[in-house]
């Protein structure tokens, strides 16, 4: 399998022609380690955030309680605080009344009076400390009556002593009421006090739990992030370890797709998609005389003749009914279109000399359908026209040189048979009829040679115009006539009202190759039938003999050159061997198809199929 | 009297197959010339009535000796029939530089002087030949 073979068996699959340029095992291991790696990412920041949000929110939370606490801490050591000053302000009061009462000294007043004047602020302080704990408001508001009870026995005791002297002062004093309001109040303030303590205790240790469980938040995150980081960073060297062994891998898949562009015997040009020149292969920069720099990125026109690239755009243009430009769109708007292009044009070298070459143009497309350039791929046919050319002058001066020889030996076996020269006896002219027949055959067979050879070289161009079908079979059977006669074969003839667009001495050629076989292997009083039917957009003509038929497995070869049914027939039958290669040749140059079915003992039916005249198709050349 | 034909080949054989064929089959006079060069010679000389005319010969082949008779005052209302062994000679070249006709080898010598005669527009002699 050549490259081309390799590249087309590459592109067979897609149906299309185009090609990806990826190669297609690192494609997708890159594709499959970026599709890792984005997974791993993002998996990663999306715990890490979540293990930061919930710290965060965590650590928020508890130092804001922990304030919290602590404002309630201070709070709590100031209630006890004020509560112990309350408690000092009333035993003073209590003091200095019951000093007075005993004393009957003004001056004993002075604590009672002064702890009398504080008493209001320190109440008033006590409210605000307790608006935040209505448990200890509670209490306080039950104290309250208690204290202002306690404050109206204190005054009575003191207007007793001012009024009625020290022994109704006495009496009051030892009256059990004041005793127990006393011991109610401190109760109550003792009570409170305690449970404020109590409080502050489980506060403490509230708090001292809140900051320990921040610590250890804290603790597991700072772990967990390690955990992550050395994950994430054993993820990444492996990743890493098996991108260098995938780079490694497509450098050497790129070294050997290189060593092979490079060693094609193909000018192989690759361009964008506005045909500007992208990789130029070495097979390429010898043919052209260029060094790929000097082509990259200037457009394939430039080694091209533009003479021929207007002329194959104006024919597109024809072809495929939009319009073409005679620059680079000539070249690639037919691979564009996903048609599989090969034609015959010219290069032109950097110092202006030509040469011819047939160039394959594919689409290179990185997706389904996003076009990314054209590959164009050439073959020097220098080579083979020069060959072609040897080959021509060789058949021309062959040709020549035979039918020189040929023409004398002819042209005096002809005279001799025909009597021109005196009569011959009876065996001289037998011998002299034999001569001349072989002699014809053999004229015939430099004749077909001749014609095969320029017909599939292209050398014979087909002077194609409209043709009427009748006509041709009118023409075709007239030829033949001599011949049919001679062998007592009948033709009959059904033409059919139609024209096509042919060379009409090559059609007729053709027809009278087909009528000469039948003619040739039909029974002596045997009928041949010669007709032409259309068939939607062609003609079928048909030669239908009543010979011998021809073998299933001789259907096909019998079209190929010097192959006959029976190897005596060239002999026997005066044939060259080469009339049905002629055939198809001639049939294939005007887009057509030739074919035979058979039975063997009853005969054979050849078909030739060809388009019918269209006034808008394009020529088929 | 019959008409004189002039052929010029540089096949000594076909001059004398040709020779042959024109003058029993066609009854016609012929003379022969084995170049082009010999043959102007003899068409000055001669004039013929007509000249067979081969296309390749070596030294003034049938192109440049047909221009040559064509040229010449005295040969150029002679008409000239080329005889070639090309299948595709160009018809229409030859007869643009003025050949009345192309004649095609290897030519069937009992039909060679009709074919003459169609392409001159000539009626051909009864044959009281054999």
């Amino acid at each position: 399998m050549n490259l081309r073979q390799c590249i087309n068996a590459d592109r067979r699959p897609s149906r299309t022609s185009s090609v990806r340029l990826k190669h297609p095992r690192s494609g997708f291991i890159i594709n499959l380690m970026i599709g890792r790696i984005r997974i791993w990412i993002v998996a990663a920041s999306v715990v890490s955030l979540v293990a930061l949000a919930a710290v965060s929110w965590l650590s928020y939370r508890n130092t804001r309680e922990l304030i919290a606490a602590n404002q309630r801490l201070a709070q709590a050591h100031k209630l006890i605080e004020d509560l112990a000053a309350l408690h000092g302000l009333l035993d003073d009061a209590e003091s200095g009344c019951r000093d007075y009462a005993l004393s009957g000294r003004m001056q004993s007043l002075k604590p009672y009076e002064a702890a009398l004047a504080e008493l209001d602020v320190s109440i008033q302080m006590l409210r605000g400390d307790l608006a935040a704990s209505p448990s200890r408001s509670r209490q306080f508001q039950e104290l309250e009556p208690v204290i202002s009870a306690r404050l109206a026995a204190m005054k009575e005791l003191v207007q007793t002593r001012t009024a009625s002297g020290s022994a109704a002062a006495l009496q009051v004093l030892r009256s059990d009421r004041s005793k127990r309001l006393t011991d109610e109040m401190r109760q109550r303030i003792s009570a409170m006090q305690i449970d404020e303590h109590n409080d502050l205790l489980e506060r403490e240790r509230d708090s001292r739990e809140r900051a320990q469980s921040t610590i250890r938040a804290v603790g597991i995150t700072c772990l967990l992030g390690i955990a992550l980081l050395l994950t994430a960073s054993l993820v990444i060297y492996r990743l890493n370890l098996q991108s260098e062994s995938d780079h490694i891998e497509l450098q050497n898949a790129e070294r050997i797709q290189r060593a092979i562009l490079n060693s094609a015997a193909y000018g192989m040009i690759s361009t964008d998609r506005t045909g500007l020149v992208l990789t130029v292969n070495e097979a390429a920069e010898r043919w052209l005389q260029y060094k790929s720099a000097e082509l990259t990125g200037r457009s394939i026109a430039k080694l091209h003749d533009p003479a021929e690239l207007q002329s194959r755009g104006a024919q597109l243009t024809r072809a495929m009914g939009m319009p073409v430009a005679g620059d680079h769109h000539a070249l690639v708007t037919k691979a564009r279109h996903g048609v599989a292009d090969e034609f015959e044009c010219t290069y032109v070298r950097k110092d202006g000399t030509r040469f011819p070459v047939s160039l394959s143009v594919t689409a290179l497309r990185s997706g389904a359908s996003d076009l990314s350039g054209y590959l164009m791929i050439a073959t020097d046919l220098s080579e083979q026209r020069a060959v072609e050319k040897m080959k021509d002058e060789f058949v021309s001066v062959v040709s020549h040189e035979l039918r020189t020889p040929l023409t004398s030996i002819k042209g005096a076996l002809g005279l001799l048979v025909g009597g021109v020269t005196g009569p011959l006896p009876p065996k001289a002219g037998e011998m002299a009829q034999i001569a001349l027949s072989n002699s014809d055959r053999l004229s015939r067979l430099v004749d077909d040679i001749l014609d095969l050879q320029r017909i599939e070289s292209g050398r014979l161009t087909m002077d194609k115009q409209l043709c009427d079908v009748a006509a041709l079979m009118k023409e075709s059977t007239e030829s033949v006539r001599l011949l049919a006669d001679g062998e007592g074969v009948t033709i009959s003839v059904s033409p059919s009202a139609a024209s096509i667009n042919a060379d009409h001495q090559r059609i007729v050629q053709a027809l009278v190759n087909l009528l000469g076989n039948a003619i040739k292997f039909s029974p002596r009083g045997g009928r041949i039938e010669f007709a032409a039917d259309c068939t939607g957009r062609s003609v079928v003509f048909r030669v239908e003999d009543s010979g011998r038929g021809i073998p299933d497995e001789k259907l096909e070869t019998i079209f190929e050159r010097f192959q006959q049914v029976d190897a005596s027939d060239a002999r026997e039958k005066g044939g060259t061997g080469l009339g049905l290669a002629i055939v198809r040749s001639i049939i294939q140059q005007h887009a057509g198809r030739v074919w035979a079915e058979s039975e063997l003992g009853k005969g054979s039916t050849f078909y030739v199929q060809l388009p019918l005249f269209q006034s808008e198709s394009p020529t088929t050349d | 009297m019959p008409r004189t034909l002039l052929v010029i080949d540089d096949d000594h054989d076909i001059r004398e197959v040709a020779k042959t064929s024109l003058e029993l089959v066609g009854g016609f006079r012929v003379i022969v010339a084995e170049s082009g060069q010999r043959g102007v010679a003899i068409a000055h000389d001669s004039r013929p009535d007509a000249i067979i005319l081969d296309l390749m010969m070596p030294d003034l082949d049938g192109r440049r000796t047909l221009a040559e008779l064509k040229r010449a005052e005295e040969t150029a209302s002679i008409p000239v029939i080329m005889l070639t062994a090309k299948v595709q000679a160009d018809r229409q070249e030859l007869m643009g530089r003025g050949a009345a006709g192309v004649l095609v080898k290897p030519f069937d010598p009992m039909l060679l002087s009709d074919q003459v005669c169609e392409i001159l527009g000539w009626v051909p002699l009864e044959k009281d030949q054999p």
